[in-house]
């Protein structure tokens, strides 16, 4: 019988097995719009558009290099948000005794925007979410102990990228390591930031000029560094699916490639040194799918740009687990979600991995979940033998077809980038911001109807609370040591010769001298982050968002399973009674700019016939008081991710006191340790909701609470 | 009308009336007071002497409870009012929802609010439209910015749309707005316009008193550009500003052509980058097309100017030929004038309101209106008939 014959016997004899059930019924359309099959055969293979070819060689879609985990497995590099210096450094070596091989530092997100720790608007945001580095000092700290020509450092920056990077090397040369030998990376990555994290500075042109500036100099005098980091992973936490992630995150490479080139590099100087960073959800076959097809479809783009180096083709990558994956509710799950994650990012063949730990949900983590998270990546690196071949997946009727589906999807949304004439004006434009939204409305409706899955959350919930122990932060404690740590360097220094440099740092800016390289000496010299940020600031200007907002999307795509009439109904009754719809200010306030969540209610809550105001990134909670009078909101929710809320939202209430409008309500939804609800309902606070919770009920609670 | 408002209004002495009906001035007083109904003789007296202001009604329906306001109520916006003279954000905010707000009470509130505000006649109420995506906050934040440099106190009244299928909307003009929204001299009110353009328009007229009492002095009606509320709006502001993109006609941009014919002031927005070009030809396809466009002010006409609210340019030359407007028309009388005709508007739109308020939210409730519509529907009964007996039903309606 031939192939064609046996296909359908294999129909018939489905179509029997699923009785009055259609087989066209078991086809699943994936959020990212493409149609999986129930069942791919020896013809799907035929049908593919991607060439698989060979590890190590052109076009890399198994591999940038020959023997992969054959010869060394991918590198376990665990990221930390401590606070301060002392304490990551502590992180660090406690770390590399148990298998750590890298070193990741995620700085706080006061350092992140250029501010030192004691300037005004980051009151609540010193140390948290990761490191306060004010200064070379700092840095000092932080690698003391840690030869820099012998380890591998990852920095996640990209607004401050400049004094960070100039500290970094600075202080590498005063522990005795020449530029030249310092290995890891920076992410560097400014275009992600203007789409999703909004943890940029300057605006786009500036911001652009100084990733050039980086590529340069790392390319002419850092031949073991990687100059940029370019990162689809925020764009999955914000809720993009894989095709966008992929789409977006390869055509923000290509732009970073032109402005490159534009500098007048020569691409095989730089391309070699530029890696990816991908996120790992739960959708394990389309995972490995999109870090095969993103290699293969890099190694076309760049061709494009004529390298003679084969090695410029080769995307290499950093992966990290799912972070939106983990749960609050039974988070003990979580254990499970990073574990089949981590094994989709090797079986997508990443280069190193960072994998979360299962507590991340609800705060930093603690010794003992940072333990399992790292053991279980070498659970799966020492017991599987999964290392022991090369690309298993390669060939797979299944992954091969989805391999191709995944480059001809991401295909179409790059040439949507193309058409308007690149990221940069694209972004300007707010195209892909609003795809992404778009999906992560989308996702919501889907789980707040129950269509997807999360066990312990909207399915299968546990009927007991669990006690998980948490690692809480004194954020309070960390300012005032690094605000006296700030004053004591100032002191100290030569403030003449600061000057001379800030004045320096401004000629550059305004020329095209490269920044990084005068940065490094005023470094040396004690420019701290914020006053080598203000100098740039003073010639670029500080960036405002414009921020859009969907319509709709929510409201069209979840399934009416009473809730939204019982929803209806309440509204109605309270326009009777108050006059208007109930509304409600949505506030972010402190320097972290993941906005995701927020405008997620926003845009939820407006579909279900609230009326929502929605508050600038970056607030004070002053501001945010004054917005909710002026605008009679009824009530203020805050969106926190950053454990900000214990010194912001007391702030706030106080604010809303001194303004006599106690009578405006306070509810907090986002990352808040269980531990910390007392804390809050304590202020004043009336309801605090957690990640996961399901919008529609969560709605009519806040109806009923006013 | 009620019989007492009729005499006080004409200023006619209870005596002189009595006389002219033939009854005693205390019997006047028994009817005025709703103590005794006058017989069918003297209300027919009555009717004929007030020219049909007042009729039988007036002597048999109370008025409706809710337009009187207890003390209490009195006291507590008595207050309110003085802490909106007092700078107080809060009780501005409060007034605002007050005026807003669909509930009855409310509205007999805002009433009596209004009745206690003074009549600023040295503002400046400056409208603002354009399509979505012109950048209008944008072009507030930078002008208002500018102009509290100056030393004026600004505030922003901004009517963003609601859903028409869920009745909710999305308010984030503030994030568009970041300086102007922290200064201690800006106020910045989002509106959801809840589908009903108009009625939203009449609010606005009465938040504009709310914030000159507290002392704003230059105020931005700011709307979507995309039909009915302008026109609206054009009534009640002094000047109107329409904010166009660079390239395309009117009709490319989704904007009305009804509505270039109202500006003062047309300023092609976002005249940076490589925009730059473009944005110069529409100014002098504007300019041209604006010879033929007969003007709408006696004694100054509108003008084009290039803008570009990032680069700050042209803020300046718009602000300057704003002065310029504003001089003209207040020395030429013209500015007050215009205020006092858009308040005589003012009246019979708030009657146009209220009457379709009463039509969709009492008449069509009616048992004897829908039994004539179905009699209607089963051809037993005129339209033309239908209607005239309906519309007695408004006639009738005491207010």
């Amino acid at each position: 019988m031939d192939r064609k014959n046996i296909y359908k016997g294999w129909e018939e004899q489905a179509s029997k097995e699923l009785r009055d059930k259609n087989l066209k019924d078991h086809f699943w359309e994936t959020p990212e719009g493409i149609k999986v099959k129930p069942l791919y055969t020896e013809d799907d293979l035929q049908k593919i558009n991607h060439e698989i070819g060979l590890p190590g060689l052109p076009p890399y879609t198994r591999g940038p290099r020959a023997t992969m985990y054959t010869n060394r497995p991918w590198t376990i590099r665990q990221y930390a948000g401590f606070s301060t210096a002392e304490e990551s450094n502590k992180f660090y070596k406690e770390g590399l005794k148990n298998g750590v091989m890298g070193l990741s530092v995620a700085f706080d997100l006061a350092t992140h925007r250029g501010y030192d720790s004691d300037h005004p608007r980051v009151v609540a945001d010193v140390g948290n979410a990761g490191v306060a580095i004010d200064s070379i000092e700092d840095m000092n700290l932080l690698f003391d102990g840690i030869p820099l020509d012998q380890m591998s450092v990852s920095m996640t920056m990209n607004g401050a990228v400049i004094p960070v990077l100039a500290s970094f090397i600075a202080s590498g040369e005063e522990q005795g390591c020449p530029r030249e030998k310092l290995t890891g990376t920076i992410q560097n990555d400014i275009l992600k930031e203007f789409m999703v994290r909004n943890t940029f500075i300057f605006p786009p042109k500036p911001s652009m000029r100084i990733v050039a500036d980086i590529i340069e100099y790392t390319s002419k005098k850092m031949p073991k560094f990687n100059s940029i980091s370019i990162s689809g992973y925020h764009m999955q936490e914000a809720g993009a699916n894989q095709v966008q992630e992929l789409a977006y995150t390869l055509a923000d490479g290509k732009e970073y490639i032109k402005s490159a080139l534009e500098r007048g590099l020569n691409i095989d100087e730089f391309a070699p040194r530029l890696s990816f960073f991908w996120s790992i959800g739960m959708n394990f076959f389309m995972e490995i799918a999109k870090m095969r097809a993103a290699r293969y479809m890099w190694s076309k783009i760049v061709k494009e740009f004529k390298p003679k180096n084969d090695r410029s083709l080769a995307l290499r990558t950093h992966c990290q687990t799912s972070g939106v994956s983990l749960m609050e509710q039974d988070a003990y799950n979580n254990i499970v979600r990073t574990t089949i994650e981590a094994m989709a990012a090797v079986m997508g063949g990443t280069q190193s991995l960072h994998t979360n730990s299962f507590d991340e949900a609800l705060a930093l983590p603690t010794k003992f979940s940072a333990r399992i998270a790292r053991n279980t990546q070498l659970i799966i690196s020492e017991e599987t033998g999964i290392c022991n071949v090369i690309d298993p997946m390669a060939g797979s009727y299944y992954v091969e077809s989805l391999t191709s589906s995944i480059v001809e999807e991401s295909q179409k949304l790059i040439s949507e980038i193309d058409e308007v004439g690149g990221m940069v004006k694209a972004i300007e434009m707010g195209i892909p911001k609003m795809r992404i939204e778009e999906s992560s409305a989308k996702r919501q409706a889907r789980v707040d109807s129950n269509e997807e899955t999360i066990v312990g959350v909207n399915k299968y919930k546990p009927t007991e609370k669990q006690e998980i122990n948490i690692l809480s932060i004194d954020n309070v404690e960390v300012r005032k040591r690094q605000v006296s740590r700030l004053q004591k360097l100032k002191n100290s220094r030569d403030n003449k010769i600061v000057e001379s440099f800030i004045e320096k740092i401004k000629n550059a800016a305004s020329s095209d001298e490269n920044l990084l390289e005068i940065c490094i000496e005023a470094s040396k010299n004690r420019c701290t982050v914020g006053e080598m940020t203000s100098a740039m600031e003073s010639v670029f200007g500080r960036h405002n968002l414009s921020t859009k907002t969907i319509s709709g999307v929510y409201k069209n795509t979840v399934k009416n399973d009473g809730k939204i009439d019982i929803i209806d109904n309440e509204l109605n009754k309270f326009v009777n009674k108050k006059g208007r719809r109930p509304r409600m200010l949505v506030v972010k306030m402190g320097q972290d700019g993941h906005d995701r969540g927020a405008k997620l209610i926003a845009t939820a809550f407006s579909d279900l016939g609230f009326d929502v105001d929605i508050g600038p990134l970056f607030q004070t909670p002053e501001e945010a008081a004054k917005q909710a009078i002026e605008n009679d909101a009824h009530v203020i929710g805050v969106s926190t991710l950053a454990a900000g809320h214990k010194t912001l939202v007391p702030l706030l209430m106080e604010s809303l006191k001194n303004n006599e409008a106690s009578y405006i309500k306070v509810i907090c939804g986002g990352v808040i340790p269980p531990d910390d609800h007392p804390f809050l309902y304590d202020l004043g606070v009336s309801k605090v909701f957690g990640p996961g919770t399901n919008i529609q009920e969560a709605a009519i609670e806040i109806i009923n609470l006013l | 009308m009620k019989l007492k408002s009729y005499l006080k209004l004409f200023k006619i002495s209870n005596i002189d009336f009595s006389k002219e009906i033939g009854i005693s001035s205390v019997s006047l007083s028994r009817y005025i007071s709703g103590e005794r109904l006058p017989e069918k003789k003297i209300l027919n007296k009555i009717f004929k002497l007030t020219n049909g202001s007042v009729d039988a009604n007036d002597f048999f329906l109370s008025s409706s409870p809710s337009r009187d306001l207890s003390e209490i109520h009195k006291k507590e916006i008595k207050k309110m009012v003085l802490n909106i003279r007092g700078g107080k954000l809060k009780d501005l905010a409060k007034a605002i929802t007050l005026v807003e707000s669909s509930l009855k009470l409310h509205n007999a509130q805002a009433d009596f609010l209004l009745s206690k505000l003074k009549q600023n006649k040295n503002s400046l109420r400056v409208g603002i439209t354009g399509v979505p995506g012109v950048g209008k906050s944008t072009f507030i934040e930078t002008f208002g910015m500018s102009l509290i440099d100056l030393g004026f106190k600004v505030a922003v009244l901004a009517i963003d749309p609601s859903s028409k299928r869920t009745g909710g909307s999305i308010l984030g003009d503030k994030t568009r707005m970041m300086k102007l929204s922290v200064n201690k001299n800006a106020f910045i009110r989002p509106s959801p316009s809840q589908g009903n353009l108009g009625g939203v328009a009449k609010k606005t007229s009465e938040s504009i008193r709310c914030l000159e009492e507290a002392g704003f002095n230059i105020i931005f009606i700011e709307t979507m550009g995309v039909g009915q509320a302008e026109t609206t709006v054009y009534d009640m502001v002094d000047i109107f500003l329409v904010l166009l993109l660079p390239s395309g006609g009117d009709e490319l941009q989704g904007i009305k052509k009804g509505i270039i014919e109202m500006a003062d002031v047309i300023i092609i927005n976002k005249a940076d980058g490589n925009l730059k070009n473009t944005a110069e030809i529409t100014m002098l396809e504007y300019k041209n097309a604006q010879n033929m466009i007969s003007n709408i002010r006696e004694d100054i006409s509108p003008e084009v100017f290039l803008c570009s609210s990032t680069e700050s340019i042209g803020i300046t030359k718009i602000w300057n030929f704003i002065k310029k407007f504003e001089k003209i028309r207040r020395d030429s009388g013209s500015f007050y004038k215009t205020r006092i005709q858009q308040q005589t508007k003012a009246i019979w739109r708030n009657i146009l309101l209220q009457s379709q308020d009463y039509i969709e939210n009492n008449l069509k409730y009616n048992d004897s209106v829908k039994k004539i519509i179905k009699d209607v529907e089963k051809n037993n009964f005129d339209v033309n008939n239908a209607s005239k007996i309906i519309f007695d039903f408004i006639l009738k309606r005491n207010t």
